[in-house]
């Protein structure tokens, strides 16, 4: 038997589940999706806010990934190309429920540099119904940005948007908590 | 959307990006992936498309036959108690032997009389098959043997891990049936 090896000859679990997935192996898959479900679920749910259609959601885009499995690049992170895969499927299923979608111009954003802090501490189910309340646009450029940890590039491409326009959005989303939670969030 | 839950956070980073669904919805995706798959074929990897599809088509029929054959014959006997499968064969020999870890996870007598045999003339009919063919089953049984061995690497230090052990089973079965659609492609006319 060979002898522990030094890191650089670490298996990389996901990776190895991807190739097996790859080879029609669905129970890899299904490893990878008990893995990731929980993320693409609170996405969905938190896009839509619809438990039905988070569930259809995250039902498509695992069977989407599934497709596109073979077309995956490894170097890539598995976990930041199903959030691409979710935030697609449930814009247009969102899109579907109600084709008319406010936009926004891109020329007010100014929101560079926000930790997204509470200046008081809020109880978690007051600031979710507060985030809930966000009109779409910038309920989903809070979520990708403040909650998922995506840049403003990486949000705005996931929505389809200019960059500007995504931290408008963000912009307008710091302002509508701030009033719906009566505290300062910087 | 986290229901009851009064805990306070002082940043919207506090908050989990995970919900879990409040029901398992794996069985569907399963369902509607099998549905697709006995309609098409399932995902292959991009190496595989430059395999001749006339030698390609010919090889999945045989693999499928002969790897069906060969792990019906070999890995799961009827007759044989389900502890001698390869995964749970590998976690009784760790116990017994935890220093040879590459012979435990080959424990089958039949394995390796069957393996030894298809190596053994896997030379020969390697040169049987057409060029480009040959050179994706080499690099196919390289890429294995490396697999294999990251496997057992990995085992050294995490003898226990159920993944890594079903993975390793995995690559055995993975070489046998290359080793196998080898053996019958280049030799049509033989029975299984």
């Amino acid at each position: 038997m060979t002898q522990a090896q030094p890191d650089d000859t670490r298996v990389d679990w996901e990776a190895a589940l991807v190739q097996r997935a790859c080879t029609g192996d669905s129970r890899a898959f299904e490893r990878l999706y008990r893995e990731h479900a929980g993320r693409v679920y609170g996405l969905c749910l938190r896009m839509t806010r619809d438990v039905q259609l988070a569930e259809d959601c995250t039902q498509e885009t695992f069977i989407n990934a599934w497709r596109a499995l073979p077309r995956f690049e490894t170097r890539s992170s598995l976990s930041t190309w199903l959030h691409r895969i979710a935030v697609n499927v449930s814009l247009a299923k969102r899109r579907k429920a109600s084709p008319v979608g406010p936009s926004l111009d891109d020329e007010e954003g100014t929101s560079d540099a926000l930790e997204w802090t509470l200046e008081t501490p809020v109880e978690v189910r007051e600031i979710e119904a507060a985030i809930d309340a966000l009109p779409d646009g910038a309920r989903d450029a809070l979520i990708l940005h403040a909650l998922y940890g995506y840049s403003h590039v990486e949000a705005a491409q996931m929505l389809g948007v200019a960059e500007g326009t995504c931290k408008a959005q963000l912009h307008r989303a710091r302002k509508l908590l701030r009033e719906r939670l009566h505290v300062e969030v910087g | 959307m986290s229901g009851a839950d009064e805990r306070k956070v002082s940043s919207l980073r506090e908050l989990s990006p995970a919900i879990e669904p409040a029901r398992d919805l794996w069985p569907q995706i399963e369902a509607r992936i099998n549905a697709e798959r006995s309609t098409a074929a399932p995902p292959r990897p991009a190496r595989a498309r430059a395999v001749p599809p006339r030698w390609l088509a010919a090889a999945a029929v045989v693999a499928s036959v002969a790897v069906g054959v060969w792990i019906g014959r070999s890995l799961l006997p009827a007759a044989r108690p389900a502890a001698q499968s390869p995964i749970s064969a590998s976690r009784a020999n760790f116990t017994d032997a935890p220093t040879a870890l590459d012979v435990a996870y080959v424990p089958d007598p039949r394995y390796q009389r069957d393996r030894a045999a298809l190596m053994k003339t896997l030379q020969a009919r390697l040169a049987a098959l057409p060029p480009p063919a040959r050179a994706k089953v080499m690099a196919s049984l390289a890429a294995i043997q490396r697999a294999k061995q990251d496997l057992q690497n990995a085992l050294g230090k995490d003898p226990g891990n159920a993944l890594l052990q079903e993975l390793l089973v995995n690559t055995y079965q993975d070489e046998m049936r290359v080793l196998t659609d080898v053996h019958e492609a280049s030799d049509p006319g033989r029975g299984i």
